[in-house]
């Protein structure tokens, strides 16, 4: 019959079968193992100088008080999809999450983030304490500044006007006051130093990122409030199109004439590369890049940037402000134990690690701490930037008017279109998708 | 007996049971999401059902101009790719010396992942300290407006050539190994009829050529249409919209706007298209002339 090294088909299947059941349950178990025994926090962070705090404070934590902490890290283009996807399907995968303020109205409109209000209460506070810079916190309400709490903020970003005083010394320039000194300015140092960079080559009078999307909106949005624009009107309608938003814009493109060509394409990276070698005297940034400036290993610059406040024109000069935030979704499985673990990361005490660790505080205390201020020198000029900073306009369609609104930007500099073309386009299209 | 028929009852049987896991597979990872992304497609943002979402894409800007950026850049880099390759391909199946090295050299740039070749793209075209440019200016050139994927004009053209780079060689895989199966009775019978290299290439190579031209057309076509890595890491869609494609821009409505109605129905006809192109192949691979 069967020769003894064949198995029947009904062996095999046996076999298979427990083969099957095996690997299920030992996947199942594999899944399960970390949810039993103590209590466990998940944070999505963002994979970068601001997670990498957050990360090193969750360690301090999980010793201190026997939390097991689960970081998912993510990098920042995936992060707010990844979010997005888990808070508005309600899995509950994080107890934490960490996010940059224009996410903040789409979320909090969505209805999946967690009231803080009651959770403070709870713990004696009918609010968060003080020593939060109020335009900082004034993000982490919905509505914008008056509503309920649903984050606290951790990173306190702002712009600053990044520029070259040995230059200036050079020139005879005084820190620009506003947008037409740094025009004069940027003539001068461009048309003077044609070979004055580290290796001959020119000197740009500034460097601007005008990629479509978030660079050039953020480079712009300074200028565009400076003149007086609005991306709203009073009425709530899309006014970028008005006299002083095409007027900006055609100032940009000016101030264009004297950056680096190729700079509608630029990013974050290529601004912060001319800065660092030498190669332009002026810019909008983030105080990230403070720190990089200093190192002789990167920066051919070292000791000659100065970090001032945003210029002004119509109106006085306000910095685009762009904090990190810490929110609780919806469906966090423990969110008192969320909370515990965010009011001490975002304590005097805890912040003050983190700003060791390279990130700005969103505390006035942290910005004046005497041992922090001989560190990091800017401190005072970020404190003043940020507590004079305003928010990109609070709409939960951000993502997606910033992208129209960016292209647009971006087509006005790299020649495509004239400013006025570009505005009126940009404001049909903002209505478009307002309306929607 | 009755043991001979349950067992072949249940031998009938192993063939389905073997084929569930894969059945079972493909209809949670493909048929599901397909049917949940048809149904999504045809809502509108509070779950009622519409067609706006079809209707929408009509009047999209942003949409129509995506879909032709997609198909020129589709229809350029298939002709460049498809000449380029088939030249390659004909050089090389003849005896040169050390054709088995450039073979070997030539297929180098299929190999690397596409965000690979993006990156080494994206610092080669950099305007100010890229390779391109810089050698240029070293020939004494004025590379001052050559600000490659920075400028409207160019910024098509750069991620074309990107491309071509790194998709000839797939192109010139296919003809060749197509060449290599053609048998060589043929060429003798066209030799002994006086057939010239023209026309024995134009008669005989490229008819029995055909199928092999035909797949890797059709291959080709369904990876350009639907093309995402390398734009997205050379230009991000841009300047202003200037390289934007359709994958892209369902990329950005679904994850950034989070829209994913909208951008299933993109999906759809982003679907329709290539299986309406592809079936013009297949077509044509089925007719024998």
């Amino acid at each position: 019959m069967l020769r003894p090294d064949m198995r029947s088909p009904r062996e095999s299947r046996a076999i298979l079968v427990v083969v099957c059941i095996a690997l299920a349950v030992a996947c199942y178990s594999g899944c399960r193992s970390n949810r039993a025994g103590q209590k466990t926090l998940t944070l999505a962070i963002n994979s970068g100088v601001e997670g990498d705090a957050l990360r090193q404070a969750a360690k301090d934590y999980e010793q201190q008080t026997g939390v097991h902490i689960q970081i998912a890290e993510f990098p920042y283009a995936n992060l707010f999809e990844k979010e997005l996807i888990d808070l508005n399907s309600h899995t509950g995968a994080y107890d934490l999450i960490m996010l940059d303020d224009p996410w903040f109205p789409k979320f909090a409109s969505l209805n999946v983030l967690t009231d803080l209000g009651p959770l403070l209460k709870n713990r004696g506070q009918d609010k968060p304490d003080e020593d939060f810079i109020a335009t900082s916190l004034a993000l982490c309400r919905n509505p914008y500044q008056t509503g309920s709490l649903y984050a606290l903020p951790y990173v306190g970003n702002s712009q600053l006007f990044f520029y070259r005083k040995d230059l200036f010394q050079k020139y005879n320039l005084t820190p620009p006051a506003t947008w037409e000194e740094v025009l004069n300015a940027a003539r001068t140092i461009g048309e003077q130093e044609s070979s004055g960079a580290p290796g001959g080559g020119k000197v740009s009078g500034y460097v601007m990122r005008a990629a479509q999307g978030n660079a050039a909106v953020a480079d712009f949005m300074p200028i565009f409030w400076a003149f007086g624009g609005e991306m709203f009107d009073s009425s709530g309608q899309p006014a970028v199109n008005s006299p002083e938003g095409i007027a900006a814009l055609k100032f940009m493109i000016e101030l264009g004439k004297y950056s680096p060509p190729g700079y509608a394409s630029f990013n974050a990276d290529e601004v912060g590369a001319h800065l660092l070698q030498g190669t332009a005297a002026m810019s909008i940034n983030w105080p990230a890049w403070i720190s990089s400036f200093n190192d002789q290993a990167k920066s051919k610059v070292a000791g000659k940037m100065e970090f001032g406040q945003m210029p002004g024109a119509k109106n006085p000069g306000r910095a685009e402000i762009g904090n990190w935030l810490i929110a609780i979704p919806g469906s966090a499985r423990s969110p008192d134990a969320a909370m515990d673990f965010l009011l001490w990361a975002t304590s005097a005490a805890q912040m003050k690690l983190s700003a060791e660790r390279g990130n700005p505080p969103t505390r006035r205390s942290v910005f004046t701490d005497p041992q922090l201020q001989a560190k990091f020198p800017s401190y005072p000029a970020q404190l003043t930037s940020l507590e004079n900073s305003r928010p990109r306009p609070r709409t939960p369609l951000w993502n997606e008017i910033e992208n129209a609104f960016g292209i647009y930007l971006s087509k006005a500099n790299s020649g495509e279109l004239s400013a006025e073309d570009a505005m009126n386009q940009a404001n049909t299209e903002i209505q478009r998708i307002v309306a929607r | 007996m009755a043991l001979t028929l349950r067992r072949n009852a249940s031998d009938r049987a192993l063939p389905y049971v073997l084929l569930a896991p894969a059945v079972a597979v493909l209809l949670l990872l493909t048929i599901y999401p397909l049917i949940y992304s048809i149904r999504i497609s045809l809502q509108g943002e509070s779950g009622n059902w519409t067609v706006q979402n079809f209707t929408r894409l009509l009047h999209d800007q942003f949409f129509l101009s995506a879909l032709a950026h997609t198909l020129i850049y589709a229809v350029s880099a298939l002709t460049i790719e498809f000449f380029l390759g088939m030249a390659l391909a004909l050089l090389l199946d003849t005896q040169m010396r050390g054709r088995a090295i450039y073979r070997s050299l030539l297929l180098l740039p299929m190999m690397l992942p596409p965000i690979v070749v993006a990156v080494v793209w994206r610092l080669m075209l950099n305007s100010d300290f890229g390779a391109l440019n810089g050698t240029l200016k070293a020939f004494g050139l004025h590379t001052e407006s050559l600000t490659w994927t920075a400028s409207p004009k160019l910024a098509l053209v750069s991620v074309i050539v990107a491309d071509v780079w790194q998709w000839t060689p797939f192109m010139f895989l296919i003809l060749l190994a197509g060449l290599q199966a053609i048998p060589q009775e043929p060429y003798e019978a066209a030799l002994i009829d006086g057939a010239g290299r023209w026309q024995t290439f134009l008669h005989v190579t490229l008819p029995l050529l055909k199928p092999a031209i035909l797949i890797a057309l059709l291959l080709r076509t369904m990876d350009l249409l639907r093309v995402f890595d390398q734009i997205f890491i050379l230009t991000e869609g841009g300047p202003g919209f200037a390289t934007e494609t359709v994958s892209l821009y369902i990329y950005r409505t679904a994850f950034r706007f989070a829209n994913f109605g909208y951008a299933a129905a993109m999906s759809f006809v982003l679907l329709l298209i290539t299986n309406v192109i592809s079936l013009g192949y297949m077509r044509m691979l089925q007719t024998r002339d």
